[in-house]
């Protein structure tokens, strides 16, 4: 850390504020339990003591969505429930976080229907695919922990490349505000 | 009479010391949590991951014919397989392969009709950690169908 490094004695450690915020993001995620159909039972298997997602911090399973920073959408999102889980992940605070898991909500999955929301990406951002049908909790697992490296190298000021101003259609780069 | 007893039971807590009976009885067990990343389960014989293209493990050839029927029996048409036949060669030559895995349900029919002896080109492997930031990535290329899908760094 620059001009402070070594500055102090041996049992004192400076670091950025940054870096201990983007630490505590990590690894306290709270996801918000939504699971929609054969996926969820992997979720909660990841969340029994099996494989106990409690070792990356995020056993809470939040009933609220105003609890939670994660939103594992786990199961087919039908165009029913798409609006239910667009008003969730709104009602979530910022900072929050998306894993999309298993092929359902992915991409549709094996239902290319007028019924079924062909991935969940065209309602909310999402920030790690887990691809499986259904993954393992193993691979859910492994989708968190892509999702913790995101975090990790994401500085805690969300800084965004591009934004679509409120009435505009096309998007402009971030830094250039004439408003 | 009927009063005293259960009065007695409330005050010496009896039905909780029954209850607890039944938790203590399965509470000295090794802990059975697997440390995943560390740790990683073996998966069983007829699971299922990720397709893969496989070569000929003396030569290191590509196995595939370029029969086009894993693109044919698969439900969700997720594979795209082409290939060329070189002049005054009979067989053919596979060019490239495009595996859509966003959709794919891991059935297996792929594998199973893929005709090649006694190296079959196309397996499905024990590889289950399939993770990726976007959906383009997960479309597959030839060159990853070989190799399976890497682990992707995110960056900013």
């Amino acid at each position: 850390m620059g001009t402070l490094e070594h500055r102090f004695d041996d049992n004192l450690i400076t670091t950025k504020l940054d870096t201990v915020l983007t630490w505590a993001r990590e690894n306290s995620l709270w996801p918000l339990g939504f699971g929609l159909a054969c996926c969820a039972i992997e979720m909660m298997a990841a969340s029994a003591s099996r494989y106990d997602i409690a070792r990356f911090g995020s056993e809470v399973f939040r009933a609220s969505p105003r609890q939670a920073d994660l939103l594992i959408v786990a199961g087919t999102v039908t165009k029913k429930m798409a609006p239910v889980l667009r008003r969730l992940y709104d009602q979530m605070p910022e900072p929050k976080w998306v894993i999309s898991m298993g092929a359902c909500s992915n991409a549709g999955g094996p239902f290319p229907t007028y019924s079924v929301l062909q991935g969940v990406d065209k309602i909310v951002p999402v920030d790690v695919y887990v691809s499986g049908c259904p993954p393992r909790p193993e691979a859910l697992l492994y989708g968190l922990m892509r999702l913790q490296d995101k975090i990790r190298r994401e500085s805690t000021v969300l800084r965004r490349k591009q934004v679509i101003k409120l009435g505009a259609t096309e998007p402009v780069p971030a830094g250039e505000d004439t408003a | 009479m009927n009063r005293v007893v259960r009065f007695l039971k409330s005050i010496l807590l009896i039905d909780l010391i029954k209850g607890m009976r039944v938790t203590l009885r399965y509470a000295p067990q090794p802990a059975f949590t697997f440390q995943y990343p560390a740790e990683r389960r073996p998966v069983a014989a007829r699971f299922r991951g990720i397709l893969r293209l496989q070569v000929e493990p003396e030569t290191g050839a590509p196995t595939c014919i370029v029969c086009d029927q894993c693109a044919k029996v698969c439900p969700d048409d997720l594979i795209a397989l082409g290939g060329h036949r070189e002049p005054g060669q009979k067989i053919k030559i596979l060019d490239y392969f495009d595996f859509n895995l966003s959709r794919c349900s891991f059935c297996g029919l792929c594998a199973e009709v893929c005709p090649t002896r006694p190296i079959k080109a196309l397996i499905m492997s024990e590889d289950y950690e399939l993770g990726s930031y976007t959906r383009d990535r997960q479309v597959l290329r030839i060159d990853e169908m070989y190799d399976g899908l890497p682990i992707e760094n995110y960056v900013r």
